[in-house]
């Protein structure tokens, strides 16, 4: 192993155990409590509401907090899984167990949030709040209200659940029932924030080309967290439902949902002990106003949370949660910074394919890595890329040089599958790939970057050598929850990133965010990033854009160091002569949209028609 | 049918009304207001103070209630969305989800559920009769009022100077501040008109309710969110088009419905409409493309 050493508060967090002391208190606490007179009933029926609400923050917290989809209507499904709950256990002939009821409650939540999730897939910010803001509106007002659904005026009666043959109807049982649920589902967060699913959701709530180039399902994660959300949701129903014995339609009414909005928000979006704290804290200081102040001051903490709320909008977006990080950065500030980074010549380890990326399929005496035929692209008015072809060889490295708006870029994302274009086809390893999206494209080992570097930039480097390894650890949602069959694949992704970490000699950049870095230092996190996986094919976008020209000269040594130290194949977009000429074996040039000459480089810069494209005729 | 059609085209003008509000601002800001229900809601409870409690006459409780609700979009502008520390459309449009629910909940804790009356001078129960259904001259109102915004509104922005202002600031506010347009100037005339539309909708809205409790113009209010993005927010006719169209919609599945024995679904159908509008309008440009030959346009 590297000797990258890890920060004090990073190593303090991962030996923090949650899951076992917090059952304890949850199990025990509680009846303590009540035992020593400290906890009454409506005490305990307030606490167990502050649980409902903590649960779900965490759902909201999921969904916009870790993968960046806005819902407005997040309450609805607790209202689904507290119906679901009562509909389940409620039927008496059959008797179901209340677990049944608590497992269906998931079950439904997560189902129908599934639904409402599909639009999500093509719809972003505003469109998204109206549509959940709607489904809400919808679930509270028409179908809770439905007699068979709502139980009409009386309500849904939910059962209480039984421990052996003793019922557990107190409120201080609802409250144990809740802290179980509750330290489980944290722990549960843990898992998911440091797994492979929370990195997909936050690269996906960045920027969605970066997160498909990096082998991203986008769609398929989207879903994962509306359905994800809306389980943990619908748990809160069932608790909901449990302690007070009877739901009704209007419980779940908009009021609700914004009570749900002024924790996550206060309490910081992206951060769940935040969001805890702000769950208990508004339930439990009303009763408390109303017993210092009398009860005139009774449902003017809706008042004072909707004020609150305005103003940590406005001038705290990130919570609480986010102030403190504000303080702790200033502190971090005062001390000096982080030292600047002398520029270094990376050396890239061989890390070879990850264990679960299988060695391509290869077609025996093909050589070419890519063949693209007849490209063309056409946006609006303008045909961007018109009949381009291009052939890469294995083991070399090609260049594509040529005027802004050749179109050099749009065959790129033609190429990797960030745009289909209208005609032409695209052959990977032999295989046609035209019809498949860039996830895939990346899963069969094409990696690029981008002109304005595809990275998580608020993410730190370490983050994101590990977000560029999607695809190397396959395992699967409840892997990544419970952490069970998860482990092995992590310890190999999380040293490969050590390794290419040191190997890029960053380091001391370990955890400072990308959008921090300079420009040039971004680049070669960008191009580690892109190596972590050992793609077949190395696709880069003006990788010398921006760079001093010793950095250029640095880039040129890497560059050839893929080919031939790595035996990588490599594409780039360039507008640096000097870089193209030392490095490329081939070199293919466009104008308006035609490659318009290719072969040896030195041969091809000097044609005439390429200089004209480059320089303009000379006018007698 | 004529009498569905009636009950349909009231409900058109009331989200109408609150529609074309919401896509003023949105036009200038991109920011969607989600506060108008509960803006409208609480100057009917001024007006109601000043006619209800004080003996005033209606003219002058409308016109306070719609001068301080302006007064408010002012002091929202002011006061918070310009100093937000993310000036992102998004955040703002947040901001208005808590505005609407501090000013429900102030609502709620001043006058309960009790419903408060308003004395209005075009009373209910009396006007044209279609069918069964008598629509009075206030709902008749509403209509025309909607409709004369919708299609008023949308040349000024196109054909004035200060339109033409509000337009670009919202496409590119740097851009406008450089070319000596006061960017913060528009915002605040935005604001304004917003809240005072609003105001004038919920006061326009109240007479076919009949009380005010709080909250009740949020419900309403979320079928003129709905009618605005059905007309694409951007367009303000198209406003006007998207209420008709919720509001026939709404009518008929609720006849329809109520022949099953199904009541109360009428946000079942606005949710249904959304979607399906949405969906249509993001598969449009990939439909288009397939269907369409590329047109040649010369450089």
């Amino acid at each position: 192993m590297t000797a990258v050493t890890l920060p004090l508060n990073k190593s303090l967090r991962l030996q923090v155990p949650l899951l076992l002391p917090g059952l304890v208190v949850a199990i025990f606490l509680p009846v303590l409590a009540q035992q020593t007179s400290l906890l009454n009933e409506p005490h305990a029926l307030t606490l167990t509401g502050g649980c409902v609400l903590a649960i779900a923050g965490l759902s909201l917290n999921v969904l916009l907090g870790y993968a960046g989809q806005i819902s407005l209507g997040q309450y609805a499904f607790v209202g689904v899984g507290a119906f679901t709950t009562g509909l389940v256990t409620g039927v008496t002939d059959l008797r179901l167990p209340w677990v049944v009821g608590l497992v269906a409650s998931a079950v439904a939540g997560g189902l129908i949030a599934l639904l409402v999730g599909l639009p999500a897939l093509l719809l972003r910010g505003l469109y998204l709040a109206v549509v959940t803001i709607s489904v809400a509106f919808a679930a509270s007002e028409s179908l809770f209200r439905v007699d068979r659904i709502g139980g009409g005026s009386a309500g849904k009666v939910v059962p209480p659940p039984y421990f052996g043959t003793h019922a557990l109807n107190t409120s201080v049982d609802a409250l144990t029932i809740g802290l179980v649920v509750l330290v489980l589902l944290l722990q549960m967060d843990v898992n998911l924030v440091r797994s492979r699913l929370g990195r997909a959701f936050r690269v996906l709530k960045e920027d969605e080309t970066v997160a498909s180039s990096f082998g991203v399902d986008v769609a398929r994660y989207k879903l994962t967290a509306f359905a994800l959300a809306g389980g943990i949701a619908g748990l809160a129903g069932c608790i909901d439902g449990t302690a007070f014995g009877t739901i009704q339609g209007q419980s779940f009414d908009y009021s609700h949902a914004l009570a749900l909005l002024v924790v996550v928000v206060i309490g910081g979006l992206g951060s769940r002990t935040g969001i805890v704290i702000a769950a208990f804290l508004t339930t439990v200081y009303p009763p408390v106003l109303v017993a210092v102040f009398g009860d005139g001051i009774r449902g003017w903490d809706q008042t004072i949370n909707g004020i609150v709320l305005m103003l940590t909008v406005a001038f705290q977006p990130r919570g609480f949660a986010g102030a403190f990080r504000d303080a702790a950065e200033h502190r971090r500030m005062r001390q000096g910074g982080e030292p600047p980074l002398p520029p270094t010549r990376p050396n890239l380890p061989d890390l070879g394919r990850p264990k679960g990326m299988p060695e391509p399929r290869r077609t025996k005496g093909d050589t070419a890595v890519l063949e693209a035929r007849d490209i063309s692209v056409r946006f609006g008015g303008l045909q961007a890329v018109d009949g381009a072809s291009l052939r890469v060889d294995r083991g070399t490295i090609s260049a594509l040089m040529g005027p802004n708006g050749a179109g050099k870029t749009t065959m790129f994302n033609a190429i990797s599958g960030a745009l289909s274009p209208d005609t032409g086809t695209v052959r990977f390893l032999g295989e046609d790939v035209s019809s498949l999206p860039p996830h895939a494209r990346a899963a069969r080992g094409m990696g690029r970057t981008f002109q304005l570097i595809g990275l998580a930039k608020d993410q730190s480097v370490y983050e994101n050598l590990l977000i560029a390894q999607h695809l190397a650890a396959p395992y699967g949602v409840l892997s990544a929850l419970t952490t069970v069959g998860s482990r092995r694949w992590e310890r190999e992704v999380r040293q490969r990133a050590d390794q290419t970490l040191e190997g890029l000699g960053f380091g001391r950049f370990r955890d400072t965010p990308v959008g921090r870095l300079s420009h040039g230092q971004q680049r070669i996190v960008e191009i580690g990033s892109c190596l972590v996986t050992s793609p077949e094919l190395v696709m880069l976008d003006e990788p010398s854009a921006g760079m001093s020209p010793a950095a250029a000269e640095d880039l040129a040594a890497t560059l050839i160091d893929i080919r031939d130290q790595l035996g990588r194949t490599v594409l780039l977009i360039e507008h640096n002569v000097p870089l193209v000429l030392g490095t490329a074996d081939e070199l293919y040039v466009m104008d308006a949209g035609q490659v318009i000459a290719n072969g040896e480089p030195l041969d091809v810069v000097q044609r005439p028609e390429v200089v004209r494209a480059y320089l303009g005729e000379v006018v007698a | 049918m004529l009498q569905v059609l009636a009950i349909g085209l009231i409900s058109a003008g009331i989200y109408a009304l609150f529609a074309v509000g919401i896509v003023l601002v949105y036009r200038g800001t991109k920011v969607l207001t989600f506060a108008g229900g509960e803006v409208g809601t609480a100057a009917l409870y001024v007006a109601a103070f000043l006619v209800t409690d004080h003996g005033m006459p209606w003219v002058v409780g409308a016109l306070a209630a719609v001068l301080i609700a302006a007064a408010a979009g002012l002091a929202f502008e002011a006061g918070l969305v310009r100093w937000s520390r993310e000036a992102d459309p998004v955040v703002t449009s947040i901001l208005t989800v808590a505005l609407s629910a501090t000013i429900f909940a102030t609502e709620f804790n001043l006058h309960g559920n009790n419903p408060t009356t308003l004395e209005t001078p075009v009373r209910i129960g009396s006007g044209l009769d279609v069918d069964g259904v008598i629509v009075s001259p206030i709902q008749i109102a509403a209509i025309v009022v909607a409709a004369l915004l919708g299609f008023g509104l949308q040349s000024f922005l196109r054909r004035t100077d200060f339109g033409l202002a509000i337009l670009a600031a919202a496409d590119d506010a740097p851009a406008t501040l450089l070319v000596g347009v006061r960017v913060s100037r528009i915002r605040l005339v935005l604001w304004a008109s917003s809240f005072g539309l609003a105001a004038v909708a919920a006061l326009l809205v109240e007479p076919t309710v009949g009380f005010i409790t709080p909250g009740y113009a949020s419900t309403l209010y979320l079928g003129g969110l709905a009618a605005a993005v059905i007309g694409g927010l951007d367009s303000l006719p198209g406003a006007v088009v998207g209420a008709t169209v919720l509001g026939l919609a709404q009518a008929f599945a609720d006849k329809y419905f109520k022949g099953l024995g199904l009541s109360g679904l009428s946000y079942v159908v606005t949710l249904t409409l959304l979607l399906v509008v949405l969906l249509v309008r993001s598969y449009a440009p990939e439909i288009r493309k397939r269907l369409a030959a590329p047109v040649e346009v010369t450089a």
